[in-house]
Order: C-alpha cells, then structure tokens, then sequence
C-alpha cells in the first residue's frame, strides 16, 4: 500500500470516527516515519532546498494537542519560571477551544510559531534578532535580541513570549534568558541532527512532520490529496504549520 | 609599655607578610580538575585558548544559530560538559555566580575582571535530571521502529515504552 493511500485511509476513518482494529494500527504506528528528517552532516550549512513543515490531524489528536503542549515544556524547560506570574509565564505552544456559536460544535488545536514564509515577526525586529532561517525555520537569535517586543505585537498568532526573570539550570539545548523573547522553533537543535521536533514525537498518529519542498516527502504528499488549512490563511503569510479538520 | 608595642609591631609585620603572600599566590590557577579528569587536552592548544577562547566561541554560536551548523569542537555546551562537573564533592550544585568561584569559567573571569553574560541563557553545567522522553536518535533502534517495510507489531510497541523507560533510569 502506498504511504498516501496509508494516510487516506485513516483519516478516512478518523472522520468516520469508527475503530478499525488490527490492520489499521499498523498503519497508524508508521505515521511518523524516520524518513521524514534526513540526518544533515554536523559541519553543513542548512539550505533553502528545504522547507520543513507539520501538517496536524485535529480530528486525530484525541488529547486537543495537550501531550504535544507538555511535550514542548519539558524538551525547552518553560511555563515553569519560579517568580513569573501565570501570565507572564512563557508559552510556545498553546491549546485552542474553538467553539462554533450557532452550532455549539467545538474542537481544540495546538497553536505555536506557524513558521510562515512572509513572517511580520522578522519584518518589525530593529535588530534582525527575529529571523527566518534557510530552511524555513522562524526563530529569535537570542544573542542579539534586545527585547523590544515589536515581534510580540506584529506576530498575529499571538506565538510568542518574553522572559521576564533571571533563571538557573536551562536545559543545555535550549538556551531561554531573561530580557529576551522566545518562542518555538521547530526544535531546531533536534532537526539539524536528523530528529523529529519534540511535540510530533508525542503525537505520532496525528501529525506529519517534514520538507515541504520535496514533491515525493510524505508531507507534501499529504497536504497535495488532502489539503491543510493555514490559520489567517487571509493573511497571506503562507505558513509551514497546516492543519487537517479545522 | 614596651610589650604592647612589640606585639603591635609584630602584628604589622604579620599583616606585612601576609600581603606579601596574597601577591605572590599572585595570578589564581583556574579549576582545571574536573577537565583533566576526562581529558588531557582542551579543544585547541592550551596556550591558543588561554588567548582565543571568545573568539572561537562567538564564530561559533553565529554559524550554529544562522546557519544550522552543529559541530561539537567549539561548542559551549561541550565547553560546560568537559570543564564543569554538575556538583561538588558535598553535592551542591556548581554555578557560574557562586561566590566561590569554582566554576571554571568564573575562576579565570572573576580574576581577569571580564563579566560574561552567558550563563543568564546557557546552562552553566552540565544537566543531571533528565528529561527521560526526548534523548533518542532517529536512528537508533529505539526510535519508532524505523524499517519501513516491516509492518509494526503490538510488541514493538512494548518495546518502545520499555526502552525509554530504560533511558530514564540510566541518563
Ligand atoms: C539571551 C540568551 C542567550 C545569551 C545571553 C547567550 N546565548 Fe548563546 N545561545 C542562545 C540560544 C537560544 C542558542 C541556540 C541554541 C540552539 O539552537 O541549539 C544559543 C547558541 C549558542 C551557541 C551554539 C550552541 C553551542 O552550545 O555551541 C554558542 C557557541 C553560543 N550560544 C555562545 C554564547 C556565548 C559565548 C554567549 C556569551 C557571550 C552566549 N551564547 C550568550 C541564547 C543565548
Ligand atoms: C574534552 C574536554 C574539553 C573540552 C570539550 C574543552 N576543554 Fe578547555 N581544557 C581542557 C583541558 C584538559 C585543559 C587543560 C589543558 C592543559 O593542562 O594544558 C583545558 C584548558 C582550557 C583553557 C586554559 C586554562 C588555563 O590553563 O589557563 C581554557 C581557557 C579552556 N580550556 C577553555 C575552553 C573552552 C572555551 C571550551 C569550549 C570551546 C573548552 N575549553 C572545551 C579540556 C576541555
Ligand atoms: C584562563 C583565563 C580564562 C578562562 C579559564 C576563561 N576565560 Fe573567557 N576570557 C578571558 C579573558 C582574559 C577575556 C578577555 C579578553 C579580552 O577582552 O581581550 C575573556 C573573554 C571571554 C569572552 C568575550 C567576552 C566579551 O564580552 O567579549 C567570552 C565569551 C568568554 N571569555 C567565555 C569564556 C567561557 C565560556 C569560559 C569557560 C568555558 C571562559 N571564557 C574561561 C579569560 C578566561
């Protein structure tokens, strides 16, 4: 069976909302596959050959994307600041009720750095702080972030955060400091060495992660036969986060 | 009185010589122990890094966070992973503000009066509680059952939970 076919025939059956037993637990457990992010040797320089990109399944993400949210916490150690009240706490990926007023219909998505192609984010930062990496990667370089804010403001997806007190004991991976905005970052330093961000690992039967730019990566195969919807898609910021069931 | 004179002057002759000790003890050695107990020789020539350090570093850190590029030779967190141990020997934890200094990077940076700002983002020793989940590789066996072609089983599954349990327990 094709991997396309694979992935059709369980969302077919999400949106069914039926069981499928044995043969469709197989399929499911392949859903994130090794493939998906090829092993970049230490000493290359990403390249604009790629775009990395998540295409997310909410009818297939039981949980609302909160073991996804937990997931991200505990590889980049935030929502967790000793002195910072609740909202000051950092947040680079949050859960999203939405409620449909007429019908009472209701789903929950997880929301982060849509890691847009056009990203207001880098166009309003006075320093070049906030950046958009080769491979489609929108990140701050904390080095030379002087915590304006600016990209706070501009970023309509409300992705990111400031850290407003001194901390201890980051994680060795994940440098997060005071005075400095932060935000996800497709767990960068997991890519560059050829894993999977840390949030698709946890849901592996709703989300696909991968390059975008590549016609034969089971994202792109994906997104081509089903779609996937960008959030603000009236923006025009054509963003590398899609979903699926929105 | 002419014994309380000469214990004052003694004492002043004490005092004397003990700042004349303070300046020949003169330039401090920087904590080497916890490098020399895993290695014998830094990254580069020791006389090299003395003087080049910074620069090595802040090459690096611009190709790692633009560029993506993710060798270990002039990493910080290799620097910290070689030159700090997490704890000293009564178990408390080894940090670059500690009054101390004792962290290798502030036993030289106090003395030579150079304030880094580092440390208020990286980490300034290596980690010790583990973040059990997120350690494996791609590659590794562990890892979601990479063959492609053969089909996944219910006890590759097991397997899975199992292994990372394992990695908890011994990271
Ligand atoms: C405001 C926070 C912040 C400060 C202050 C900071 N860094 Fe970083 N640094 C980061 C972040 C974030 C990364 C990116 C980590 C990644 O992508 O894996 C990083 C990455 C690096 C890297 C590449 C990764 C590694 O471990 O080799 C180096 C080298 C580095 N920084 C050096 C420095 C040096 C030297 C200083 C002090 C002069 C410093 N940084 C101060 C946040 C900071
Ligand atoms: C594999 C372990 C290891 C790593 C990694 C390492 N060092 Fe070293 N370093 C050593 C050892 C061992 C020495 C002592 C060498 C000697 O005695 O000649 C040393 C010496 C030094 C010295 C000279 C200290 C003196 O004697 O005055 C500096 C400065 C230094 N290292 C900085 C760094 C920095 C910065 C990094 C990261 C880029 C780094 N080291 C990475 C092991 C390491
Ligand atoms: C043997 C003494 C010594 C040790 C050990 C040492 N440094 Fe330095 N470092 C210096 C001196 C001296 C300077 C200032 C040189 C100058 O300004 O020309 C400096 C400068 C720096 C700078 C540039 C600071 C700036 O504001 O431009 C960085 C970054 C740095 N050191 C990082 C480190 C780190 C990280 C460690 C620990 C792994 C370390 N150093 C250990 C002596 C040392």
């Amino acid at each position: 069976m094709s991997q396309i076919n694979a992935y059709r025939r369980k969302f077919m059956a999400a949106v069914g909302g039926v069981a499928v037993g044995g043969l469709a637990s197989g399929v499911i457990l392949r859903s994130v596959e090794a493939s998906d992010v090829p092993a970049k040797p230490a000493d290359q320089p990403v390249s604009n050959k790629v775009r990395w990109g998540m295409l997310i399944d909410i009818n297939r993400l039981t949980d609302g994307g909160v073991a996804m949210v937990e997931a991200c916490k505990r590889e980049h150690g935030w929502g967790n600041d000793p002195k910072s009240r609740p909202e000051q706490q950092s947040q680079w990926m949050r859960t999203v009720k939405v409620t449909d007023k007429l019908t009472q219909h209701s789903f929950t998505l997880p929301v982060m750095c849509q890691h847009c192609e056009e990203p207001p984010c880098v166009d309003v930062c006075p320093t070049g702080a906030s950046m958009k990496r080769a491979d489609g990667i929108v990140q701050v370089n904390k080095h030379i972030c002087i915590g304006c804010r600016y990209c706070m403001m501009a970023c309509p997806y409300k992705a990111r955060s400031f850290v407003h007190e001194s901390l201890t004991d980051q994680r060795p991976h994940s440098p997060r400091g005071m005075g400095t905005v932060e935000s996800c970052n497709l767990c960068v330093h997991r890519i560059d060495k050829g894993q999977l961000p840390a949030c698709v690992e946890a849901a592996p039967n709703a989300v696909i992660f991968g390059d975008l730019n590549d016609p034969n990566s089971r994202i792109s195969q994906a997104v081509k036969t089903l779609g996937g919807s960008q959030i603000r898609a009236d923006l025009g910021l054509n963003t590398g986060v899609r979903y699926l069931g929105l | 009185m002419p014994l309380l004179s000469n214990i004052k002057s003694l004492l002043v002759l004490a005092l004397f010589a003990i700042a004349l000790v303070g300046c020949d003890a003169g330039v401090p050695e920087p904590n080497l122990a916890p490098a020399k107990a895993k290695a014998a020789q830094c990254v580069e020539p020791t006389a090299d890094m003395r003087k080049n350090h910074m620069k090595y570093l802040l090459v690096h850190r611009d190709k790692t966070v633009i560029e993506g590029i993710r060798t270990t030779q002039h990493s910080l967190n290799e620097c910290i992973n070689c030159h700090v141990a997490p704890t000293r020997e009564d178990g408390s934890a080894v940090h670059y503000t500690d009054e101390k200094k004792d962290h290798f990077c502030s036993s030289c940076h106090s003395y030579v009066g150079v304030k880094l700002d580092c440390f208020q983002c990286h980490a300034d020793r290596p980690q010790v509680m583990e973040n059990i989940n997120y350690q494996h590789k791609l590659s590794s066996n562990t890892y979601h059952l990479s063959a492609k072609n053969a089909p996944p089983e219910l006890s590759d599954l097991l397997l899975l939970g199992q292994s990372q349990q394992a990695q908890g327990v011994t990271q």
